[in-house]
């Protein structure tokens, strides 16, 4: 059996976790000003476009990049070269210069956003009117709702967590496993800011996934430490946490692994729209793994001591 | 649990599980139904039309999807008006866009896809297909707003009369105190239902839903889904693979209701009124200026409701109708079967609704050779048939009009009491006329009126090669894990693999029952269900081993393995799903789609860990004669000893 000091390094770990929250929001709001607009949670322009057979999508996505649009480019059907873009809110201002250098013979005087942005189109790609399907300005499918909902859910969830496990195990451990989630989703939200990856619906699926992930994790480990401590009080608390994260390392271990290789896959893969959600979703699990031992595990710890000295 | 005979357990439930699924992967026929106009057409006409599909359908359908059309380049025979598509995997995103890409040609409302023969058996023909939401396929979204002002003021309309009676027996100062008493709560009732709380625009809401689903399902459309905003006091309404229907939207708002009203008693006081005036604007020369022509013109202007319900309740002030009546356009067809559908002359009703729609159902459109026109026949519900009886037994002699939206379209004097629950309209009709008539008497009228709110093309948030890529990753994932497994617990792995597919099948086949509609999050689901089942089977494995390396005997090793990780597998599910339940109860859109699968995959997760696991294992070590169990990694592990 291997005999690793897990706990040893608990005040490490735990600053260095708030650290790293704490960068990724300052870095997020301070020099972002918040999170990526997204055409899901805040709206935005949306074409859907039939280009001619030899523009590819690489053409459309430098195109944009080098003009400085926020644009999704999505692939609608391969036979017939379709395809939606998805433009931001943050982009108008460039699309109305971008605009207003074109030749004024070849221009229509238009103020809707959509209008110009059709047009800036058809002269970059000299597009016939019938090739542009579609021109919406659009809402926000998922969004400030989504926000408000999110919260009340994730408080309530871990309320509900706290009771039940409390009732099954031991309140240290309930408070232990709720703050860790806590972290698992403050952490990817840090990353996801810090990264001004665009929040979308299937990046909340990820982070839903995550979050299952993370309470699974949570229980077995804790579920062991529960076990090993039954009538061994002289023990120090701090051995039986690492005696038992050692016992299911080597599950944790397996398990991580495979939940990573179909993750993997899904980047390997090439699913261009599905990458955001594969890599907030290894992120995510990486997290979950990693705060199961270094945060949730010292926390109960940190607890156990507390309430020893308080009735000594 | 050792014995042989529990196998039949799971392969039963396999079988029922393929059977649920087999739908989707059976080849399928799908009629697509020519419209009736397009026979009237010149040939050039319609052989544009069908070259027109034709040319389509090579390009996009023709080489890979392997599906089939016939008859091929012509126009079907007029008396099998339809094209069949065989094929497999036809979603309704290419149904939709087929119909839609030939709207000339192809009447969209009632393509069809035949079911399956399970379909038939087990569901009476409705689709056992796996769902795809608009995340995935794109469609069009309406949203449409409940008018709840317009509401209250026909409950006002209905509770009309028995009003004036309460407020004339509170006056009267014969009236007992008791029956005062009565007239006071019974007016308090009937005003606080004026009174709409959220609690009550939702049960109407909920009512406008179910007809609207109704409605779509008589439509045809694949896959619609229906779903309230109780934050907007709105329905949406999504519909996969449909970029833009007019046809539909016209549907889905029909407000028209069917009601009964009396005349005003003989002799017409308030019509009689109207015609004077009207004759002596004839006999001045001056037709155009009559009302009966005013309105005629406001409604070939199609100058719209409003301004219809205007000009009307201008009448009634014209003439000063008492507030129990209103004044109607009474709708009929001129000399010929084929004139139009017009406003003829005016008659006033009792505000009162004497027999509502919600009366009255099963309504059957049929043609009435004697007087050769359309006619809708219609039974009536138990408390209805008893209401028409009343009515006619006390209303001899007097006019009993049919309103259908805001028309009279018959106006027959009642003869005798009517019983039996039994009765018919008979208007000048067109077929359509009748159809639709039957149509709203049988499905029901919407509540409240619906005001698009908003009806926007949703593109899917993946293009089609992102989904094919995922699908193919997600399955290579699968494949590899399920190879790691083997690799690294031997035969436990593979027993693990075995249960994770069935795992897998009876989720499918479940969330196939419960019609669910198949999106991104909830792909995801599915995914955190495999990585928890393969989870559960790697905490009993460690467990095991740490048992054998213990020095047990094998079948004791696999038993305590199973105990001891029982209420960890437990706990972690049990956790996850208060979770799901709770996103499912509170969430929305993503959130549940994601939340039902994962709870879904919980409960068949727990079945395949705990039981066939076990099951299989426990079968493999005591009857099939197995007594070295490897749990340990091929190449690295040492060798396990164990004690048989």
């Amino acid at each position: 059996m291997y005999n690793i000091n897990f706990t040893k390094y608990k005040y490490f770990t735990l600053s260095f976790s708030l650290f790293l929250i704490i960068a990724g929001f300052v870095v997020t709001f301070v020099k972002y000003g918040g999170f990526a607009h997204s055409l899901d949670f805040n709206g935005g322009l949306r074409t859907v476009v039939e280009l001619p057979a030899d523009k590819t999508r690489n053409d459309l996505e430098g195109y944009f990049q080098s003009k400085n649009i926020e644009a999704v480019v999505i692939l609608l059907e391969k036979d017939k070269n379709i395809y939606q873009l998805d433009i931001g809110l943050g982009s108008l201002d460039t699309i109305e210069s971008l605009y207003n250098e074109i030749p004024e013979v070849n221009r229509e005087s238009s103020t809707s956003a959509i209008d110009r942005f059709v047009q800036l189109l058809r002269y970059e790609y000299k597009l016939p009117k019938e090739k542009v399907l579609s021109a919406d300005q659009v809402g926000a499918v998922v969004g400030g709702e989504l926000t408000e909902v999110g919260i009340t859910l994730l408080l309530t969830t871990l309320a509900i967590i706290l009771l039940y496990l409390s009732i099954r195990s031991q309140f240290k451990f309930a408070l232990a496993s709720a703050i860790a989630l806590v972290h698992d989703i403050l952490m990817t939200l840090a990353l996801i800011g810090f990264l001004q990856i665009k929040p979308s619906v299937p990046i909340i699926a990820a982070l839903l996934t995550l979050l299952g992930y993370s309470i699974n994790d949570k229980i077995v480990v804790f579920d062991r430490i529960r076990e090993n401590s039954h009538g061994k009080d002289n023990l120090a608390f701090s051995n039986i946490i690492n005696v038992s994260i050692s016992q299911t390392l080597g599950r944790t271990i397996n398990t991580s692994f495979t939940t990573m290789i179909s993750v993997v896959a899904i980047i390997v893969g090439g699913a261009v729209e599905l990458y955001d959600f594969a890599f907030v979703l290894l992120f995510g699990v990486l997290v979950g793994t990693y705060s199961s031992i270094y945060i949730a595990a010292p926390i109960s710890e940190i607890y156990d001591l507390i309430r020893k000295k308080r009735f000594v | 649990m050792q014995s042989y005979r529990l196998l039949i357990l799971p392969f039963l439930i396999l079988a029922v599980s393929f059977t649920i699924l087999y739908p989707n992967f059976a080849d399928r026929d799908l009629k697509i139904v020519v419209r009736e106009d397009v026979y009237a057409l010149p040939e050039a006409e319609q052989k544009i039309l069908v070259n027109a599909l034709f040319e389509r359908w090579a390009k996009d359908y023709g080489k890979s999807s392997g599906w089939t059309i016939e008859p091929t380049g012509t126009l079907p025979p007029k008396e099998n008006p339809f094209y069949t598509v065989k094929g497999r995997f036809i979603t309704s995103a290419k149904i939709n866009q087929i119909s839609q890409e030939n709207q000339s040609l192809v009447s969209e409302s009632k393509n069809k896809l035949e079911p399956t023969w399970i379909e038939t058996a087990i569901r009476g023909g409705k689709s056992l297909s796996i769902k795809l939401g608009l995340d995935l396929q794109g469609g069009m979204r309406v949203v449409l707003k409940g008018d709840f002002d317009d509401y209250t003021s026909k409950l006002k309309d209905l509770y009309a009369k028995e009003l004036t009676e309460l407020n004339l027996t509170l006056k009267n100062p014969t009236t007992k105190q008791e029956d005062k008493e009565k007239a006071k709560s019974r007016l308090a009732e009937i005003e606080s239902s004026f009174d709409l709380s959220p609690m009550r625009k939702i049960v109407e809401l909920e009512k406008a839903k179910m007809i609207i689903d109704n409605r779509l399902t008589t439509q045809n459309l694949t896959e619609p889904q229906v779903r309230i905003q109780k934050e907007q006091d709105a329905i949406e309404v999504s519909l996969p693979g449909v970029s833009n229907s007019a046809a539909i939207l016209e549907i889905l708002q029909n407000t028209e209701t069917v009601e009964y009203r009396l005349e005003e008693p003989n002799p017409f006081v308030f019509k009689g009124q109207i015609a004077d005036n009207e004759r002596r604007m004839m006999d001045l020369g001056k037709r155009e200026n009559t009302d009966i022509f005013l309105f005629q013109d406001l409604v070939k202007n199609k100058a719209g409701k409003k301004a219809q319900d205007e000009f009307l309740e201008g009448l009634e002030k014209k003439y000063n109708i008492p507030k129990d009546y209103k004044v109607y356009a009474m709708w009929a067809r001129g000399n010929s079967a084929k004139s139009a559908l017009l406003p003829r002359s005016f008659v006033v009703l009792e505000r009162k609704i004497a027999l509502s729609g919600n009366d009255m159902t099963n309504a059957q459109p049929s043609y009435n050779s004697n007087s050769y026109g359309w006619m809708v026949s219609f039974t009536l519900t138990p408390n209805g048939a008893e209401k028409f009886f009343d009515l006619t037994s006390e209303n001899r002699g007097r006019n009993l009009a049919i309103v259908w939206g805001d028309k009279v379209i018959s106006n027959p004097v009642i003869n005798d009491p009517i019983a039996g629950g039994r009765a018919e309209i008979s208007g000048s009709f067109s077929e359509q006329e009748a159809i639709r008539l039957a149509n709203v008497i049988s499905e029901g009228a919407l509540p409240i009126p619906l005001s698009v709110l908003e009806m926007r093309f949703i593109g899917p948030t993946l293009g089609i090669e992102s989904i094919e890529v995922g699908v193919k990753a997600v399955a290579i994932g699968f494949f590899l894990v399920m190879i790691y497994m083997i690799f690294y617990y031997r035969l436990g792995g593979f027993i693990a693999d075995l249960s994770l597919l069935v795992n897998i099948i009876i989720l499918a086949a479940l969330l196939t029952l419960m019609d669910f509609t198949l999106t991104l999050p909830g792909i995801a689901g599915i995914i955190l269900t495999a990585g928890m089942a393969v989870d559960a089977n790697v905490i009993i494995y460690e467990r095991i081993r740490e048992e054998i390396e213990e020095g047990r005997a094998l079948s004791i090793a696999v038993t305590r393995g199973f105990e001891n990780a029982f209420w960890t597998i437990m706990d972690a599910n049990v956790t996850t799903l208060i979770a799901g339940i709770l996103m499912i109860r509170l969430g929305n859109g993503p959130i549940k789609g994601f939340a039902i699968t994962l709870c879904w995959g919980i409960v068949t997760t727990l079945f395949t860990s705990l039981f066939l696991s076990r099951l299989f294992m426990e079968l493999t070590v005591n009857r099939m004669g197995v007594h070295h169990l490897n749990l340990r990694p091929f190449f690295f592990g040492k060798k396990e000893t164990t004690n048989v």
